[in-house]
């Protein structure tokens, strides 16, 4: 019933959004002063990171592998056996998210921070389950250990998650997942995917959402997944990554944003991969399989 | 979920980082022979740089520092307008997501002047060059209305009657015309004093331009303009920057590959030393930062990033012109089908070619009249240097080491608007907006209390 209602609601938003000559619509204010005192503030942290990441290049350690070359680089081509359909899927997310998802999550960008934060925090401590996993999986004990500390830290104290308290006791969290599980085991990134609704992927990055999905799914955190408002975890949770991300298809206007978000988003993977294997000793890490014809 | 959203965001921030908001140079013109033309500033080329120095290239790729920057004012409320005009051509199918015109207002709560603020080559009305511009302006008390430039992809689609972008007087009616639409259906609440037109880059230009139409038709009654960062010559200051992309990055695609297998490469390294877990924005901003060390790396970002917007014009040109160079007229490319080959052609091509296999032709075949070289003397700003000259509502911030302008184009900006120029001696090319001094003397300058030495 449900679902029928927001499937009727979401069709004639489809049918309308073409019809009318002028539409004017409120968007998110901007708040400059805010941004530029933010500029201000990070540039002396921008100007450490800089130096550091160029000093962290010159001081490898002499056991690490091999720098990598110009030689190592994947090719630009990107492997794609299912262009035809990802193109697809590309057009109806962009419809999709113009549509629908970007308008809901402006609207509930409306609502107060503390209320868009305590949302945020929730889903992102019951993510930490997955990465309590996944580090363990990956034999990152270090890692493993500061998840769970996140985990029982907020969830206690951070009364179910609301409160990221964790990250102001310096343990700030960052999420790992079945996919580069995965990935540290070998697995190749296999062929690019565009998954409707969810947007740009690869083979393996799919598989480990739905991995992760089901993880917490089976876990049934406080009965959440299987009870009577299972239905609106989904889309509260879509809607709240949805609101973080300052994204807009085809705000370029480009008729190559298909071929340049697949590029940057499979060689971003490739190149964490790189970093995944670092600690491997192997001689040089196997990038060039996954992309390329 | 959604996670890969986020990854997408993210990686689309280091092309802005890396290259695209690297606030873009450039006009969207043709070099074809150095122009030679007979009146105001002559053929001479100069260096690939223009006027600009190491430090002009620094600001030009990353823009007016925080701490520099004017005060701007907390909350700058935004609508997005969408509009179809009545005279767009069929939209190809492949370009299905460039049908409307989009542009963005923040509208004041009582009547105030409308501030009409054109972008830079090849960008759309919400970049961050252009919302330090509306937040200046809405502070100081204007309606302010945010456009593309009539060389961004969704503008010609949605709004120029050619398809064919970079024609400094058929951009100007098109916009013009654009602009007659947009004011005509502005809600009732917002009400309107005076007009005045802005424009920075090409749409500085392009501003002027609308303004000179303006005078003839008389329809909006645009008052004052300020360009910043002018071209003089479209096509000099595009035929400097395709000799900065032959000369930094090498001609054709294996100079593009030969930079991306470099820049892959110091990036997977400095990854991999940094000990993180995640390639997060921050990584890459910093990486970036750090990869870019000297004169030729920034010079290298600033023509690819000019180049990458060039390939999506000519893309659209061609298709509409028909002229075949890489799509066929007859099976035009549908959504099904792969660009990689296409945009991999269209990178390795100088804007000499957009001009001589698509746009002259074009144009050629419509104006029996024009000759190649008309056609680049018509991309002057001097087709309006009269205007110019006499009309005391023109005015002009600039910066002595802009990289679209050499020494002879400068003195003829400088003479011909005499005391209506400012020319700041940094920056480099739009790397001082937003400024303390440049937003202070923009707005004299709107207001009519410039110069100030003759109040």
């Amino acid at each position: 019933m449900k679902a029928a209602l927001v499937m009727s609601v979401g069709l004639l938003a489809l049918c309308g959004c073409a019809s009318q000559m002028v539409s004017i619509r409120a968007v998110p204010a901007q708040t400059p002063a805010a941004d530029n005192a933010a500029a201000v503030a990070n540039e002396a942290a921008f100007a450490e990171a800089v130096a550091t990441e160029s000093a962290a290049v010159e001081a490898v350690a002499p056991e690490a592998p091999p720098l990598l070359t110009p030689e190592d680089a994947p090719p630009m081509y990107t492997y794609d056996p299912w262009e035809r359909f990802n193109r697809f899927a590309y057009r109806f997310n962009a419809r999709f998210d113009e549509a629908i998802f970007l308008p809901v999550a402006n609207t509930y960008r409306r609502a107060p921070r503390p209320v868009r934060a305590g949302v945020h925090n929730f889903f992102g401590n019951i993510a930490e389950i997955d990465s309590v996993i996944n580090y363990t999986l990956q034999w990152r004990l270090k890692y493993g250990l500061r998840s769970l500390e996140r985990l029982v830290i907020n969830s206690t104290i951070g009364i179910g998650g609301l409160f990221d308290v964790a990250t102001k006791f310096k343990l700030p969290g960052t999420a790992t997942g079945f996919a580069t599980t995965l990935a540290k085991w070998g697995m190749h990134p296999g062929p690019y995917l565009v998954i409707p609704l969810l947007g740009p992927s690869t083979l393996r990055d799919g598989v480990g959402f739905l991995a992760d999905y089901g993880t917490e799914y089976g876990i049934n955190v406080a009965g959440l997944y299987r009870g009577n408002v299972s239905w609106a975890l989904g889309p509260v949770n879509a809607i709240d990554q949805r609101a973080n991300i300052d994204f807009r298809y085809y705000s370029g206007g480009s008729p190559f944003e298909y071929e340049t978000i697949r590029f940057l988003y499979v060689r971003r993977r490739l190149i964490e991969d790189v970093g995944l294997h670092a600690k491997d000793r192997q001689k040089k890490p196997a990038i060039d399989a996954p992309a390329g014809k | 979920m959604v996670t890969t959203m986020e990854i997408a965001r993210r990686l689309r921030q280091i092309a802005f980082a890396l290259v695209w908001s690297a606030p873009l140079a450039i006009s969207a013109e043709p070099i074809e022979p150095p122009p030679q033309s007979p009146p105001a500033p002559p053929a001479a080329p100069g260096p690939a740089t223009g006027l600009s120095d190491s430090a002009g290239l620094r600001a030009t790729v990353f823009g007016t520092p925080p701490e520099t920057m004017a005060t701007l004012p907390a909350k700058v409320p935004l609508f997005e307008i969408n509009l179809t005009l009545p005279w767009r051509l069929p939209v190809p199918e492949i370009l299905w997501f460039d049908g409307k015109l989009r542009v963005w207002l923040s509208a004041q709560d009582k009547p105030a002047p409308l501030a009409i603020v054109i972008s830079g080559t090849g960008d759309d009305g919400n970049t961050k060059t252009i919302s330090v511009l509306r937040a200046a302006l809405y502070g100081a008390g204007y309606h302010v209305l945010t456009m593309p430039s009539p060389t961004f992809p969704g503008f010609i689609v949605s709004t120029s009657s050619t398809g064919v972008a970079g024609d400094l007087m058929q951009d100007g009616h098109d916009l013009y015309a654009a602009m007659q639409q947009i004011v005509a259906h502005l809600p009732r609440k917002v009400r309107i004093t005076d007009i005045d037109l802005l424009g920075f880059s090409l749409g500085g230009a392009n501003a002027a331009i609308v303004k000179s139409i303006d005078a003839g038709e008389g329809k909006l009654k645009v008052h004052r303009v300020v360009m910043i960062n002018p071209p003089v010559s479209l096509f000099s200051s595009v035929g400097r920057l395709d000799r900065l992309f032959a000369a930094t990055i090498g001609p054709g695609e294996t100079g593009v590959e030969l930079l991306y297998r470099r820049l892959y490469a110091q990036l997977a390294n400095l990854y991999r030393a940094s000990d993180r877990l995640e390639l997060n924005e921050n990584f890459i901003l910093s990486a970036a930062a750090a990869t870019l060390k000297t004169d030729a790396e920034f010079s290298q970002a600033i023509a690819l990033a000019y180049r990458l917007q060039l390939v999506d014009m000519f893309f659209i040109g061609d298709l509409y012109a028909k002229t075949g160079v890489v799509v066929d007229p007859e099976h035009p490319p549908k959504v099904r089908d792969s660009l990689e080959d296409v945009q991999r052609d269209l990178r390795a091509k100088p804007f000499a070619d957009y001009f001589t296999r698509v746009f002259a032709p074009y144009y050629l075949k419509r104006r029996p009249e024009a000759t190649s070289a008309s056609l680049i003397a018509a991309n002057r700003l001097d087709i309006i240097a009269d205007a110019l000259r006499t009309d005391g509502d023109y005015y002009a911030q600039t910066n002595s080491n802009d990289l679209i302008l050499n020494r002879r184009e400068l003195d003829w900006l400088q003479d011909t608007l005499g005391p209506r120029i400012v020319v700041y001696d940094h920056g480099g090319h739009l790397g001082e907006i937003g400024d303390r001094q440049q937003v202070a003397d923009m707005l004299d300058m709107l207001a009519g209390r410039w110069p100030r030495s003759a109040q």
